[in-house]
């Protein structure tokens, strides 16, 4: 063994393999192929005997020892076969130093996501290096195009600096008092509104868990958006019983609507009728509350409410626009899904009468006839504006003109 | 109709992760074409005498069983295979710090902790070396963990027990396996500063599959060809690997027996459990 030239080497001084030598031998041996030799120097005399015993574990070939003068000894060993492979492990990056916010696109840019993922890299972040051998993990969701559109590390920045405080960011001493029936028609409003809300909750936290994690981004930009969801729920129920209104009436058009997007089982018919036709509708609602509001704190906690939900509209038109752009066929599939979902609503020709009747009187602001008069065209005027939206939004996420018609019409009586 | 191809495995479930273990390699066996099914014994002593009466095909034993099985059929009985971390065994004798042992001779007189009386690498070949070596044990004070008799060390409980001795001074030396020694220290379960090698015992072989020299030439070329089968690098037979502490299964080998063959010749034999 005299002379065999060693391809790496550590100094270990006077550590034992229970003091710390491990810490400096496994990373050495990492970096050898197998077959490759390390040189181990050491001033340890129960080196000798506990590196064999080691070696022989880890499938590792010890050499044997030779001396280095006086009370030092140089170990030989051999990588052997098992083990990680040796891959460079991720380095050169300094991304903390660039100009500008040190955003999450910042890291996507630099590590972009993979076009497939492999299920079997379980919950190792995106660049890291994936010991071999690991379980493969039941996430189904493995392709970039189908579940990460370019925007969404932008999305999940914008998500994060957007975050506000439903107890302090509404001003609720501005909650005034109000007749009775106006206040009344809030609480039903509020309780529709928590309703939905609570099912834009649940829906998304269907496909976190689905989701690969080199396509983190969009399971963080996801978990940003049940955030918000259950900031609205708070802030919609709070103020539903701020001052005397409470709860109101749960129906079963809701019911039905909502349990109809909470069985979607694909990402992209989710995206769509949940964010680009659910919440897309939500916005012109949140503004009808938001322009007919009887005091500030209710202006101001629907203003902030949509701009949130602005978000996830964007959200699943981009994923939306990508998947049309990816796939052709997804049209049919997205008519169907619309058509299905119809379906289970047949019959069914107008929102919740409870929600109309809120709706009528909160933007009356009173029950005299003249303005439940005024309150009635108001709601006539936001139905037209939450069609005419729709249609935007559906050419603006790439449908033609008639395709954004049909989708439009058959979007569910209920908004969401 | 033929014999019943199924190989029946006797196996000392010394833990519950044991029928983890069988229930997986079962299925691996099954996939692989060579059906098998198992018998959990709770100790050795019961499982050596139920393969030389013909109830199982095929022992996964202890040293100690394995060594009894070769006496008791003369040597016939047959060898099948072993894990890559039952050769080259070793045991270490570990000694305090300040317990002021520099060499074997100092034993005596002072507190040696041992590990179960029927565990070869805590108690048996590590006393027989010792000997070997000139140490009288009538001058040392074995301070016994005679814990788990009949597993025949299999659950490590009495070797973790010595190194808690050694750690808090209720001993002056101790022995143990070299597998846990080396696993408590890459745990970061031993100090140090309290604890030290004094000395290594030679190499001894551990684990083996023993069957009768009845065992029909099917059973065991289906035995061998599947137990081989099984790969690291395949994460279903990883995890049963691991679970097992192997990983990689190797022939057999007898010379490694030679020195427990000596102690117990020298009179290191334990009583059966009862």
């Amino acid at each position: 063994m005299n002379g065999l030239a060693a391809a790496v080497a550590v100094e270990g001084g006077s550590l034992t393999l229970g003091s710390g030598l491990l810490a400096l031998l496994r990373p050495a041996l990492r970096l050898l192929e197998p077959g490759g030799v390390l040189a181990v120097l050491s001033s340890d005399p129960s080196v000798v005997d506990d590196l064999p015993t080691f070696c022989r574990v880890e499938h590792h070939r010890y050499l044997g020892a030779e001396p280095q003068g006086p009370g030092r000894t140089r170990h030989l060993v051999m990588r052997g076969p098992l083990g990680l492979p040796r891959e460079p492990r991720e380095s050169g990056f300094s991304l903390a130093s660039g100009p500008g916010r040190y955003s999450a696109q910042r890291v996507l840019d630099a590590v972009p996501m993979p076009a497939h993922a492999s299920p079997s890299t379980g919950f190792a972040p995106r660049g890291a290096q994936v010991e071999p051998g690991g379980p493969a993990y039941p996430y189904d969701l493995l392709e970039r195009d189908h579940v990460a559109p370019p925007e969404v590390a932008q999305l999940y920045d914008q998500a994060v600096s957007a975050q506000w405080d439903a107890a302090t960011d509404v001003p609720w001493d501005a909650v005034g008092r109000h007749p009775p029936e106006v206040e009344a028609a809030v609480g039903q409003i509020m309780t529709f509104l928590a309703e939905n809300e609570l099912s834009a909750l649940y829906v998304p936290s269907k496909f976190v868990a689905r989701t690969h994690p080199a396509f983190a981004e969009t399971a963080m930009f996801l978990a940003t958006q049940m955030a918000d969801e259950a900031r609205h729920i708070d802030v919609f129920l709070k103020r539903a019983r701020a001052a005397g209104g409470g709860l109101g009436l749960s129906s079963v058009t809701t019911s039905r609507s909502l349990l109809s997007l909470l069985e979607l089982e694909d990402l992209t018919e989710a995206a769509f009728l949940l964010s680009v036709l659910g919440e897309g509708t939500f916005l012109d609602l949140l503004r009808y509350v938001e322009d007919h509001a009887p005091d500030r704190a209710t202006a101001v906690l629907a203003s902030r409410a949509r701009a949130d939900e602005a978000r996830h509209v964007h959200f699943g038109m981009a994923h939306v626009r990508h998947a049309l752009a990816c796939d052709p066929g997804l049209y049919a599939r997205l008519e169907a899904s619309v058509r299905r979902r119809a379906a289970t609503l047949a019959g069914v020709g107008e929102a919740p009468a409870a929600l109309q009747d809120a709706l009528v009187v909160y933007a009356a602001g009173s029950v005299e006839p003249e303005a439940i008069a005024r309150g009635h065209e108001a709601y006539r005027a936001l139905l037209v504006t939450m069609h005419e939206n729709r249609v935007k939004r559906l050419k603006s996420a790439g449908f033609d003109d008639v395709q954004a018609q049909t989708l439009s019409d058959l979007h569910s009586p209920n908004f969401m | 109709m033929g014999a019943d191809p199924t190989i029946l495995l006797g196996a000392v479930a010394y833990d519950p992760k044991v029928v983890s273990i069988w229930e997986g390699i079962r299925e691996h066996f099954r996939a692989q074409g060579a059906p098998m099914d198992f018998a959990l014994f709770s100790n050795y002593e019961r499982q050596v005498e139920a393969l030389l009466a013909g109830h199982v095909d095929v022992a996964w034993n202890t040293p100690l069983a394995h060594v009894r099985v070769r006496r008791r059929t003369h040597g016939t009985s047959l060898s099948l295979g072993m894990r890559d971390s039952d050769r080259d065994f070793r045991a270490k004798v570990l000694v305090r710090r300040d317990a002021g042992i520099k060499r074997l001779a100092d034993l005596a007189g002072k507190r040696l902790a041992v590990g179960s009386r029927d565990s070869t690498q805590a108690r048996i070949l590590p006393l027989w070396f010792l000997t070997r070596q000139g140490v009288d044990l009538a001058r040392v004070k074995l301070v016994p963990f005679d814990t788990d008799l009949g597993k025949h060390g299999d659950t490590g409980t009495s070797e973790i027990d010595v190194l808690k001795a050694l750690h808090e001074g209720r001993a002056d030396a101790g022995t143990v396996g070299d597998l846990i020694w080396v696993g408590e220290q890459a745990a970061g379960r031993v100090d140090p500063a309290r604890v030290e090698v004094l000395w290594t015992t030679p190499p001894f072989d551990h684990c083996m599959f023993d069957a009768l020299p009845t065992l029909p030439a099917t059973k065991r070329e289906a035995f061998t060809r599947a137990l081989f089968a099984m790969r690291w690098e395949v994460p279903e037979h990883r995890r049963l690997l691991e679970l097992e502490g192997l990983k990689a299964w190797m022939p057999p080998r007898e010379e490694g027996y030679a020195s427990l063959e000596a102690a117990l010749d020298a009179g290191f034999d334990v009583r059966p459990a009862p």
